[in-house]
């Protein structure tokens, strides 16, 4: 006799979905679609890395003025950290200060020098001395370029650019002081007389995000999606209607071929004293059960 | 061992190790390596390479090395009807200890162009600390491509040398097969390569040997009740 397989035997697999499609179809495109994310994470990932090794060596006047960036440098920058997130652009920063320059992309000049090799430091600030660690003193030059850098910072997009959908926030706004010179298309923010920049008032943010995701619905209606969901890429993998499962052979109650039936646990029946003589017939398929329990010969009982 | 350890800083015991395993790994790969090398005393290490602080001075500690004829044979693929007389893939090495607080991609980058201009076949970089985040996404792009060298750059982390892993008692012995005898392997047990076990590249033996994608390694255990059995892994 055979051994029994221990799987059930149906005609039909329940689990199947109801598809039109063969079932490795829907996988393939699963796969892909899979493949597809990870494709453009690659891509992003390298233009992030060839982004920073271009802006390591930025700007490309040794005597460049942060305040008063030239026009191609401050377009290049602007282009290049679109695709960055918010960690990639402290990358950026880390990546420069390593190179002894200072955080800010469009600045020729050396990063600010601790006083000493001190871990910490007593820093002397409107708030009174502070304690500083000697990593965070050395990333600027001067707190101009950390406001500028910064201004730049908080404009990144924090989802990962092979996420994003539609391509909105794709334009990054620098804070310069020559404005007039930049005018070709660059959106640019004049920055006012004094040192800080006006900080963006709560409803205008408010405003502009509630701008934002109208536009975003609309060109979601536009696309023929639901706003908010889905993007255009998962399409392929849903299907336009729902078809009820229909099992083409009628459901057939277990039926063990043999044994007790009260004892059957999935198919199994376990052996114990009382019913062994009458089920070892029956099991004698399975080799383990044809040991001749050697094992527990020294057990009391 | 002689050395009177007491006398010596600890920065300089620790780097004497992370050397010698150094001087091991290479050794190990097939490249010529004298004894003496891979044995210096702590005392000869400190005369050598010591500073008047008695720090290590990491800038005199950077050596190269050349295949022997071994690992030459080794690295060279089969000659084929295109290629009848193939070159080996391997050749000079540069190992460069760094001694920089932070290393990102400006020194892996220096470190390139380094290898390029002595026309050495590739690198190893020994750092204090892990390098940035951009700088290994470099690493992990740079095999091949144009900036690098033909044969790569290996980085290191001094922790990682500290000991050597493969004199552990219970890591079995890796050996590296040619590409003639991991043929006669797949031949013979009428295999295909993607079928045997795999070992990853960053696996810290794999990384000790400098295996690459695609190559076979054989593994000799010792056991009790079968003696010695070997067991084959693919690299990737
Ligand atoms: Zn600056």
């Amino acid at each position: 006799m055979p051994p029994k397989s221990i799987l059930k035997k149906t005609a039909v697999s329940a689990d199947a979905p109801p598809s039109a499609r063969p079932v490795n179809q829907r996988h393939l495109d699963l796969a892909l679609h899979h493949a597809n994310i990870i494709e453009q994470r690659k891509t992003v990932e390298q233009q992030v890395l060839d982004a920073i090794l271009v802006l390591m060596d930025f700007p490309t006047a040794p005597n460049a003025d942060p305040t008063r960036p030239s026009a191609s440098d401050a377009l290049c920058f602007c282009e290049s950290v679109i695709p960055f997130q918010p960690a990639d652009y402290d990358s950026l920063i880390e990546e420069r200060n390593i190179a002894d320059k200072c955080g800010y992309a469009l600045c020729p000049r050396p990063k600010r020098k601790a006083p000493s090799r001190a871990k910490k430091h007593f820093i002397d600030t409107a708030k009174g001395v502070e304690i500083v660690d000697r990593k965070v003193l050395e990333v600027w030059c001067s707190d101009d370029c950390a406001k500028r850098a910064l201004y730049v910072k908080v404009q990144l997009n924090e989802e990962p650019a092979w996420l994003r959908q539609g391509g909105y926030g794709d334009k990054i706004e620098l804070m310069v002081d020559n404005a007039e010179e930049h005018r070709k298309g660059l959106p640019l923010r004049l920055k006012k007389g004094a040192a800080t920049p006006p900080p963006p008032k709560e409803e205008d943010i408010a405003a502009a995000w509630a701008a934002r995701d109208d536009a975003l619905a609309d060109l979601a209606i536009e696309r023929g999606e639901t706003p908010g969901r889905l993007s255009k890429t998962s399409k392929d993998l849903i299907q336009e209607r729902i078809k009820e499962r229909v099992a083409s052979a009628p459901p057939v109650p277990p039926s063990p071929s043999y044994g007790p039936l009260l004892m059957v646990i999935e198919g199994h029946v376990p052996l114990s004293r009382s019913n062994r003589n009458e089920s070892t017939t029956a099991e004698k398929g399975d080799d383990e059960d044809e040991d001749d329990r050697d094992w527990d010969k020294h057990l009391p009982g | 061992m002689a050395d009177d350890r007491e006398n010596y800083h600890p920065n300089l015991i620790r780097m004497w190790r992370v050397y010698r395993t150094t001087k091991e790994m290479c050794r190990d790969r097939g490249y010529q390596m004298l004894d003496e090398d891979t044995q210096i005393s702590l005392s000869e290490f400190a005369a050598r390479y010591g500073r008047e602080d008695g720090e290590p001075d990491r800038s005199r500690l950077h050596f190269s090395c050349q295949p022997s004829e071994e690992m030459m044979r080794k690295y060279t693929p089969p000659p084929s009807k295109t290629e009848p007389d193939p070159k080996p893939d391997i050749g000079n090495i540069w190992v460069e200890f760094n001694s920089d607080e932070n290393v990102g991609l400006k020194q892996l980058r220096d470190y390139m162009q380094h290898l390029i201009n002595g026309s050495f076949y590739s690198g190893i970089m020994i750092c204090m600390k892990p390098m940035t985040g951009m700088a290994l996404r470099l690493l992990r792009g740079a095999a091949g491509i144009q900036e690098g060298p033909k044969g790569g750059v290996e980085v290191f982390v001094e922790q990682d040398l500290l000991v050597n892993i493969t004199k552990h008692e219970l890591v079995p012995k890796h050996v590296l097969l040619s590409r003639e005898e991991k043929d006669q392997l797949l031949k013979r047990y009428r295999l295909k390569e993607t079928q045997l076990p795999r070992i990853q590249v960053t696996d810290p033996v794999a990384k000790y040997l400098g295996l690459r994608r695609g190559q076979v390694v054989k593994i000799i255990r010792k056991s009790e009740t079968a003696g010695r059995y070997a067991s084959y892994r693919w690299a990737i």
